[in-house]
């Protein structure tokens, strides 16, 4: 019987370069081969050289490895590295809107109104979700390229600005760079979503979801749902959450899918909040419509008790 | 490949060892910090727009 250490063995020795130069085979001769189960054999004939295609092999062997680990290598990157990396962008910006809410402080006076200033990559607000712990809070700027979006949630320009009647919609990631909405799905209806600008809060909450508005009248025992009402016409499409094609950009519309003239005073406050789905791809969009329930003005030391909400 | 560069190295085994880290370090750096920064938008993981 052939064992197979005997083919093996040449095929080992050949990998190992580092035996050739150093005429170190001691360990082979020794140790290996010269035991008694050997003895009667003949010598070991010496391993072929290289041949062009054992090469070609063995470099193809190792290209396809490394192409292996380059790959794992980009998971690691996509999935920490770049949260690294958001992370000092994010602390930057909310550093600049923190500087700037301080240094130009203006007296609580509701009737004022709120002059923002729009940069693009620039914070203008902060956006709490209070069912994601306390810790959840990133500063929304201005802008949904991709080099806004590394910073942070990005406002669509154009969109309406937060407390005003249309569709404040914001866009952020959901896998790497902060992954800001990387549980957006974990969203339920009536979860509070708390929007701070320099001079007020307001808090939007989730609609109510495609199945729920039937029921809905039971929900609203609920203390926070008691200013949640599914909307009616024209919003009668507009749910609390939602998965589309990257292809519908009607779900950031004023109204969303509704092309028609909307009188001012019917437009709801909505806060549209959109991400890729499902993780790790972006063959769709997940979508999350939240409606205005409440505003306060700013003051020293005020915080919406909607903030404590678990 | 790798043998080829490791017989390529120079000096005793600690120095061989220590430029080889340098090396993997360089190159892992080179990805991190050049190649994946400029590939990832090219690839289809993590656009989270719609249009407007």
């Amino acid at each position: 019987m052939d064992p197979p250490t005997e083919v093996i063995a040449p095929v080992e020795d050949d990998y190992d370069d580092e035996y050739y130069e150093d005429e170190d085979d001691d360990y082979y001769d020794d140790d290996y081969y010269d035991d008694d189960y050997y003895d009667d054999e003949d010598e070991q004939p010496a391993p072929p050289p290289d041949s062009t295609a054992r090469k070609t092999v063995r470099t193809v062997g190792e290209l396809l490895i490394t192409a292996g680990l380059i790959i794992l290598l980009f998971v690691v990157y996509e999935v920490y590295v770049t949260d690294l990396i958001s992370a000092g962008k994010q602390g930057d910006a909310t550093q600049a809107l923190d500087d700037q809410w301080n240094s130009n402080t203006v007296e609580t006076d509701p009737q004022r109104q709120v002059q923002y200033d729009l940069l693009d990559g620039q914070a203008f607000a902060k956006m709490y979700i209070p069912v994601f712990g306390p810790d959840y809070k990133f500063s929304i700027v201005e802008g949904t390229t991709d080099k806004d979006l590394e910073i942070g949630p990005g406002h669509y320009k154009g969109t309406a600005l937060p407390g005003d009647p249309g569709n404040f919609s914001v866009a952020g990631h959901r896998v790497g760079k902060g992954a800001p909405f990387n549980d957006l799905d974990l969203l339920s209806s009536c979860d509070a979503i708390v929007v701070e600008t320099q001079t007020q809060w307001f808090v939007y909450r989730v609609l109510p979801m495609s199945g729920e508005a039937a029921g809905w009248a039971e929900k609203q025992a609920n203390p926070k749902c008691a200013k949640v009402t599914p909307l009616g016409a024209p919003y009668d499409k507009t749910v609390g959450q939602e998965i589309v094609l990257p292809t519908q950009g009607e779900v950031i519309s004023e109204v969303p899918y509704f092309t028609g003239e909307v009188a001012e005073a019917q437009r709801a406050a909505l806060m549209t909040l959109t991400t890729c789905h499902p993780r790790f791809s972006d063959r769709q969009r997940l979508i999350v419509h939240a409606v205005l329930t409440m505003s306060y003005p700013k003051a020293d030391g005020f915080v919406p008790e909607e903030m404590k909400e678990q | 490949m790798y043998g080829w560069i490791w017989r390529h190295l120079p000096g005793p085994l600690p120095v061989r060892i220590m430029l080889a880290t340098v090396l993997v370090t360089g190159v892992v750096a080179l990805l991190m910090f050049v190649v994946f920064p400029w590939a990832e938008p090219k690839l289809p993981f993590n656009n989270v727009t719609t249009p407007q």
